[in-house]
């Protein structure tokens, strides 16, 4: 086995221009994902509580679907697949300033924010069955609408408990936009993949790839680190009888 | 006779009512009112429906048979060619700022400080301005006995200062009736005459009031009418001093007689 770790050391320190493209892309669709697949997902998760019986078998059937099928297969059925059969084709946005924004990373966010809504939905309703019922009633019996109940009394009290899951989707989502290179993004993955095919330099440039990862996600996890504490000191005058998972079935009503 | 501070007009009336759990029919065809300026005592045993019937006052509770009327208004449900369907959510919680609640476990939010529980509604339904909303805000918890609280959190708070605030909460709306279900059961001993006594200045104050309570002394001190319930009925009803001195059901007398001794 050689390891040249010069080589190794020059990459991982002075990283080629193209690998900090990459780099941007990675974390740029990893943020906008997650964004849009949050409030996307907030919206799945109403609907799956809502009282009209249509709404909640379609945001049903959407986290069926979405859970039921691998992430690689939604990237290639929504950028390939829709444009195959004439449905969507993404093209390349011009923005200006004279960036372009390429349809393949448009579809990437697109599918990687389908995805991540589902299981944000699923999140998002276990934090709000665990807030106590009686904080459902006393909204209503001030006589707030239920789009205001849910803004300044639930959601609140949801966040608080479904922080650290949310915490945990990031990071998934950080290593799932890899699976975006097989549409042709250029994300760290495949500007990896493309550096290597010139140079054959694979063992120190993948283990150099892997660190990048890991140091996403672990800045990623001193942030919530940091967040977690700030939340568990501001619980302690906050530490009100709550109920469990499994009491919270009224929720919905 | 009734005080004169009661006028004939009834502000809350339920007429057949019915409501089922499954397979468990928890009202049985109830009439109950509530005169303006009066203040009703519901007692009961356990599992009797007073809390129900309580809760079916601001649909709360959905029902399957009988109108709920606030104001001549009928609750939770509307015509539609000309059959009575569910109202709108929107327009239910239109009808819910009428009557305020206090509920058995406080349901204070806890995310918000004292002031901000008892703000957020004027603020965000009746568009008070924030300094005025704050001001009635500080004259209310002067009332309940706890201006100092305003910035605290409710779980700083005792049980007894929870459920004075919630009452405070209740009255930042200035509802037309106050419920009440159970609002001393949860508390320690200690705690329940202070909560007691704010309620008995509020019902000094000519407040309308619908109280569901185990506290018989107070039910006498306090009601203007007594309605005593069982098995999903009203069985029997009158001014404290005759309920509780000559109760006429058995049951009443059954139910009198496991608290009182």
């Amino acid at each position: 086995m050689h390891f040249d770790w010069g080589y190794f050391w020059s990459q991982l320190l002075t990283p080629s221009g193209a690998f900090l493209h990459g780099l941007f892309l990675t974390v740029l669709m990893a943020v906008a994902a997650q964004l849009l697949g949050s409030i996307f997902g907030l919206g799945v998760a109403l609907c799956k509580m809502a009282p009209n019986r249509v709404l909640r078998a379609v945001a049903g059937g959407y986290i069926w679907i979405i859970r039921g099928t691998p992430l690689l297969v939604q990237i290639v059925f929504i950028y390939t697949g829709l444009a195959a059969a004439n449905i969507l084709r993404f093209n390349d946005i011009a923005l200006p300033g004279g960036v372009i924004f390429p349809g393949s990373v448009q579809a990437g966010i697109l599918a990687l924010a389908l995805n991540e809504a589902a299981y944000m939905a699923e999140i998002y309703r276990s934090g709000i069955l665990s807030v106590d019922r009686g904080q459902f009633e006393a909204a209503k019996a001030l006589g707030m609408p239920p789009a205001m109940m849910f803004r300044y009394i639930i959601m609140p009290q949801a966040l608080r408990i479904i922080l650290l899951p949310i915490g945990n989707q990031f990071n998934i989502m950080l290593k799932n936009t890899t699976l975006v290179s097989v549409i042709g993004v250029s994300e760290m993955l495949l500007v990896t993949e493309t550096i290597n095919s010139a140079t054959f330099r694979t063992f120190e440039l993948y283990a150099m790839l892997a660190l990048y990862f890991l140091l996403l996600t672990s800045l990623w996890h001193l942030f919530m680190s940091w967040a977690e504490q700030r939340l568990a000191r501001s619980s302690d005058r906050l530490a009100a009888p709550r109920k469990t998972l499994a009491g919270g079935k009224e929720a919905a009503a | 006779m009734k005080p004169p501070r009661i006028s004939d007009e009834r502000l809350i009336e339920l007429t057949g009512i019915e409501k089922w759990f499954g397979k468990t029919k928890v009202l049985d065809g109830v009439d109950f009112h509530v005169r303006k300026g009066e203040v009703v005592v519901l007692i009961g045993p356990s599992g009797s429906g007073k809390t129900t019937l309580l809760r079916c006052i601001n649909h709360l509770e959905t029902v399957e048979a009988g109108q709920v009327k606030v104001r001549d208004e009928l609750i939770g449900y509307r015509m539609r060619r000309g059959r009575l369907v569910a109202d709108y959510e929107r327009n239910i919680a239109y009808q819910r700022r009428e009557v305020g609640m206090v509920f058995q476990r406080f349901n204070l939010f806890p995310h918000m400080t004292v002031l901000e529980n008892i703000t957020i509604a004027p603020l965000k339904l009746r568009d008070v301005p924030r300094q005025k909303a704050e001001e009635d805000a500080m004259e209310l918890l002067r009332k309940v006995g706890l201006p100092d609280k305003a910035h605290a959190y409710p779980a700083q708070l005792s049980g007894g200062q929870q459920q004075r605030v919630a009452i405070a909460r209740a009255l930042a709306m200035q509802p037309a009736a106050l419920l009440f279900d159970e609002p001393t059961s949860a508390l320690d001993p200690e705690m329940v005459g202070e909560v007691l006594a704010v309620m008995r200045d509020l019902a000094g104050t000519g407040m309308t009031m619908v109280i569901v309570t185990h506290e018989m002394g107070f039910a006498r001190q306090v009601a203007d009418r007594v309605v005593v319930m069982a098995n999903g009925q009203v069985i029997e009803e009158g001014e404290p001093d005759r309920i509780f001195s000559d109760p006429q059901h058995p049951k009443t007398r059954a139910l009198l007689s496991a608290v009182l001794h």
